[in-house]
Order: structure tokens, then sequence, then C-alpha cells
């Protein structure tokens, strides 16, 4: 899956005002400390590609180079996926320069998608996820917002973005300015709350049935035969292993102690 | 009427009966377009800050494809020493360029970070 065109990459001495460089960050999961196929032994997980992973890590520090204004973090997963964290004034410009420039030409918007953690300080995390087909590659640009607090529109960027966006606000009341008609999309008609929000019910607030009296469909109050049942399942195996805060015992089922997980090295300058 | 070759002005006029993809027409006269193009966009450059990293990669770029169409007069040839699909599409990235350098002068993307995330804001899970 390596670029067949290499990218044209001038490296320049000054590079941020203060000299520093953003570093970019690899993101630790489960797979590396499953993942071992030293001599012969079968694993159905994809093999480390150390080079596309160099390629992805190089170019997300470019990006961060070139857009220090927007820029947060960039971060390459362990599957090889580039993603580049930006402040939400800068969805405009930061996904401009990935459709326009020479070195990126992301000329396609796969998806904008929307993430509700209702924990966080801006709930709302949006995922715009572009396509490069002159270097074969995607990444990742993420920002947030709140209920309140609009995001730019990048329909003048994409055109693709025009559903995506009306998906977004429909969904979860991501507002969107300078949009050209944002309207619901996918709800019915007259509904109300956005429904994929963590604090969205199941099964909704209302449900509708044909009334033979009025000779139309009535909107009453949802009423279920089952009262709803919250299961709190915890597993018996600890599910991110490579995320572990405080102290837990690192041993095994069979009483062997593991090692600790890699350390990660803290960012060097997060700008 | 195969191997005519007929000179309009300095231009041979030998170009490439189509692009091969849909809607792009086949260009008249790249060289002049590129140079065009590529001057109007060092000159869209020179507004930026000297020390901007955006300017200095892109200026790289730009140069070096500058050469190249002010050293190659053969199209094909063009082709393969930039390296980057047909002439045709190397217009349009030529324009993309010009139109994001413009905008780059009004967004100031070279300054520092404009606003942090609060903390916690990126955590996963």
């Amino acid at each position: 899956m390596a670029a067949s065109l290499g990218r044209l990459l001038h490296s320049s001495g000054n590079l941020l005002r203060n000299g520093a460089r953003l570093k970019c960050q690899p993101l630790h999961t489960a797979a590396r400390a499953l993942c071992s196929n030293t001599s012969g032994g079968l694993t159905t997980i994809r093999p480390k590609d150390e080079v596309m992973k160099n390629q992805l890590t190089v170019f997300g520090e470019y990006v961060a180079e070139c857009l220090p204004k927007y820029v947060q973090t960039v971060q390459v997963t362990a599957q090889n996926e580039l993603e580049v964290l930006i402040a939400p004034e800068g969805v405009v410009p930061v996904l401009s320069f990935l459709k326009d420039h020479h070195n990126a030409q992301f000329g396609s918007l796969a998806d904008i998608a929307c993430v509700d953690i209702p924990t966080k300080p801006y709930r709302f995390e949006l995922v715009y996820i572009l396509m490069s087909l002159t270097y074969n590659s995607r990444i990742r640009v993420r920002t947030y917002t709140d209920e309140i607090t609009p995001v730019e529109s990048c329909y003048s960027v994409f055109k693709a973005a025009d559903w995506y966006e009306r998906e977004a606000w429909d969904m979860y009341g991501v507002y969107f300015s300078n949009h050209p008609d944002l309207r619901r999309i996918l709800t019915d008609y007259g509904f109300e709350g956005h429904p994929f929000r963590k604090d969205f019910p199941l099964s909704g607030y209302v449900e509708i049935r044909y009334d033979n009296e009025l000779k139309r469909i009535v909107q009453e109050p949802v009423e279920l035969a089952q009262e709803f049942r919250k299961f709190d399942i915890s597993s018996t195996w600890e599910t991110f292993p490579a995320h572990r805060q405080g102290s837990k015992p690192l041993m095994d089922t069979q009483g062997r102690g593991h090692e600790a997980p890699p350390e990660e090295t803290p960012a060097e300058e997060k700008k | 009427m195969a191997g005519l070759v007929r000179t309009v002005g300095r231009r041979f006029f030998s170009a490439k009966a189509t692009t091969g993809l849909t809607g792009m027409a086949v260009a008249k006269d790249p060289h002049l377009a590129l140079r065009v193009l590529y001057t109007k966009t060092l000159a869209a450059l020179e507004k930026l800050p000297k020390d901007a990293a955006y300017r200095q990669h892109t200026e790289g770029i730009i140069n070096d494809r500058f050469d190249l169409v002010k050293t190659v007069p053969n199209v094909a040839e063009l082709e393969q020493k930039i390296n980057c699909g047909q002439i045709e599409q190397v217009i349009i990235q030529a324009e993309a360029e010009l139109s994001l350098a413009r905008k780059m002068a009004d967004w100031k993307a070279w300054e520092p970070l404009v606003s942090e995330a609060p903390e916690g804001q990126w955590k996963w899970p």
C-alpha cells in the first residue's frame, strides 16, 4: 500500500519559529502486545509496516510544520492511519491545504463523522476523512465542538460536505456556519431531538401509530411493554492493556509477570 | 496523413489526441499555462514571511517544476520528468496551489497555535 508516487518533500533547516518540531506521536494499541511473529508463529494480525509508518510520520510532521496556527497534534495509529488534530478555527484552512497543496492532494472527502463523548469538555468530535488518489493514501482531520459552538462549513472546499454536514447537524446537533442548506436529512419531518447523542434513549421519545378515527398517523409518547434493562457488563479481561492508569498487577492468568508497557516518550513541544 | 507535422508559429502541432480522462481536455500550450501559473504562485508566495515553512517548501516544489518546464520542450518528456500524472493534471495542481497560496496570506497560517485543546479533550479511550 506504499504510495506509488513519492511526495516531493524538501527539508529545510528552520522549521517552527522557536526551532522546535511538532513530534508525531505513535498510538499504542493492544495489537502490539499480542503480535509476536518471530519464527513461523501463525498470526492473523497484519504485519507491521515500518516503511509506511515512517512515511506517514514524516508527512504528518510536514503538515504540522506548514500549519502551526491550527494543528495541535499529529499521530499515527498502529494500523498506519495518520490523524491530524486541529483547533476548530482551522477547519477550512487545513482542509484547503490538504486538498490544494502539491505534496498533499487529498482531493476526495470520504466522510465527515461525529463522535459524542459527553464527559469531554467539548463533547462532539468531528472527524474528516480525506483520500488522495495521486498518492494513494488517507488522512483523518479531527476537531471538537459542543452543542452551541458553530464550526465553519467546509462546503467551499469539498462539495461532498453538503450532506455529511447535514447529517452531523441532524444526528448530533453540530451547527455549521455558512452552510448553504443546513436542514434535517435522515430524521422524520417534525422529529425533535438529535438521535445519535448519548443522552438520547434507544427507544426514542415518541412512537407513531395509525389512528382510525382521525384517519392519519399520530405521535404519542413511547410505551414499552417491558421496562428497559441495563446490564452492567464488565469483562473479566482487561480491555486496553496499553492504556493502564494507576497501579495494577501486571500478571497474566498463568501467574507470570509481564513487562510494563513501554512508556510513551512525552512530546518535546506540544505546539 | 500519418507523420504530418505542421508548425504553427514556434510550436509543433503534435499534441496528443486525448488525455483519457473524462472532462479533461488536452491543453493547447501547457508550457505557457504552467509558466504563467508558476510565476503568479511565486508572486503570491512573496507575500508570506520568508521563514514560513509553507513558503519555503512550496517555493522549492514550484521552482523545481518551473525549471523543468523551462528546459524540457517536449510535452511527453516533461510529463515523465515531473512524474505526477499528465500535463493537464499538473496544470490543475498548479492552479490549486496558486489559490491556496493566496488564501494562506489571508489566514496567516504560520503564526503560533491559535487555541490549545482543553485538558483531556484528545485523551483516548
